[in-house]
């Protein structure tokens, strides 16, 4: 029960650390921090063999959208 | 859930709406948006409904990734 | 009254301000800023127990989303 109120207090930390950033490309890890722990607050919240599956898509999808802002923002591919 | 998680994770939910109606770069206002459907697949995944938040997850970076198609045309 | 129907009314309110009064006044902005309603009103759809409305519900906004942003680069009038 300790893990959950740890990583939901990781997932509000981070949140807050990626609002109060100025600087766009400061504000990217803190998101992935915050995806992690979002992503691990999913598996500890409910006792359903499909809550496993939900947090790897989430996982995944949610490392993809980062993955995709960041290439964006560092210019993209150069045709 | 426990209330502690209701709060952290509409604090969450409403920090990223705020901050995306505020912020005024397009890249900031997409990370803000990331943000808002973290702090809102919990409580789709509390509920019980665990097929409707694979969905929400797997179809809210294809969002991203139109959107990011629009923004990096209207940078260029 | 639920929790989760209040947090979704009251990021539907945030989100309609956000789109009716948008600073940067871009298409691209205000296209980004239609996504938050969007979630409101999922999470108000939460509220009332129908699995098969939100699946839907997402899916449309998705495809909808994807549509005006053809409708932009067609009108080559995205700024």
């Amino acid at each position: 029960m300790i893990a959950l109120y740890l990583v939901a207090a990781i997932a509000v930390f981070a949140a807050i650390r990626v609002v109060i950033e100025r600087n766009t490309g400061r504000k990217l890890p803190y998101a992935n921090v915050m995806n992690f722990a979002v992503a691990g607050t999913l598996v500890l919240l409910l006792d359903h063999p499909l809550s496993l599956v939900a947090a790897a898509a989430y996982f995944v999808g949610s490392t993809l959208e980062a993955n995709a802002v960041a290439s964006t923002y560092a210019g993209g591919v150069k045709r | 859930m426990i209330v502690a998680l209701q709060v952290a994770f509409g604090l969450v939910a409403l920090l990223g709406a705020v901050s995306t109606a505020l912020t005024r770069d397009s890249y900031g206002k997409v990370i803000s948006l990331g943000i808002l459907v973290a702090g809102i697949v919990p409580f789709i995944v509390d509920r019980g409904y665990l097929d409707v938040a694979i969905t929400v997850s797997l179809i809210a970076p294809v969002v991203t990734i139109f959107v990011l198609m629009a923004v990096r045309r209207a940078e260029a | 009254m639920n929790a989760v129907f209040v947090l979704g009314l009251a990021i539907l309110v945030i989100g309609v301000l956000s789109v009716a009064f948008v600073r940067p006044k871009t298409y691209v902005a205000r296209l980004i800023n239609l996504e938050i309603p969007a979630w409101g009103l999922l999470l108000v759809m939460l509220a009332y127990d129908e699995a098969l409305a939100l699946l839907t519900f997402v899916a449309v906004t998705a495809i909808s989303t994807f549509v005006i942003v053809r409708l932009m680069e067609w009108r080559d009038a995205s700024c």
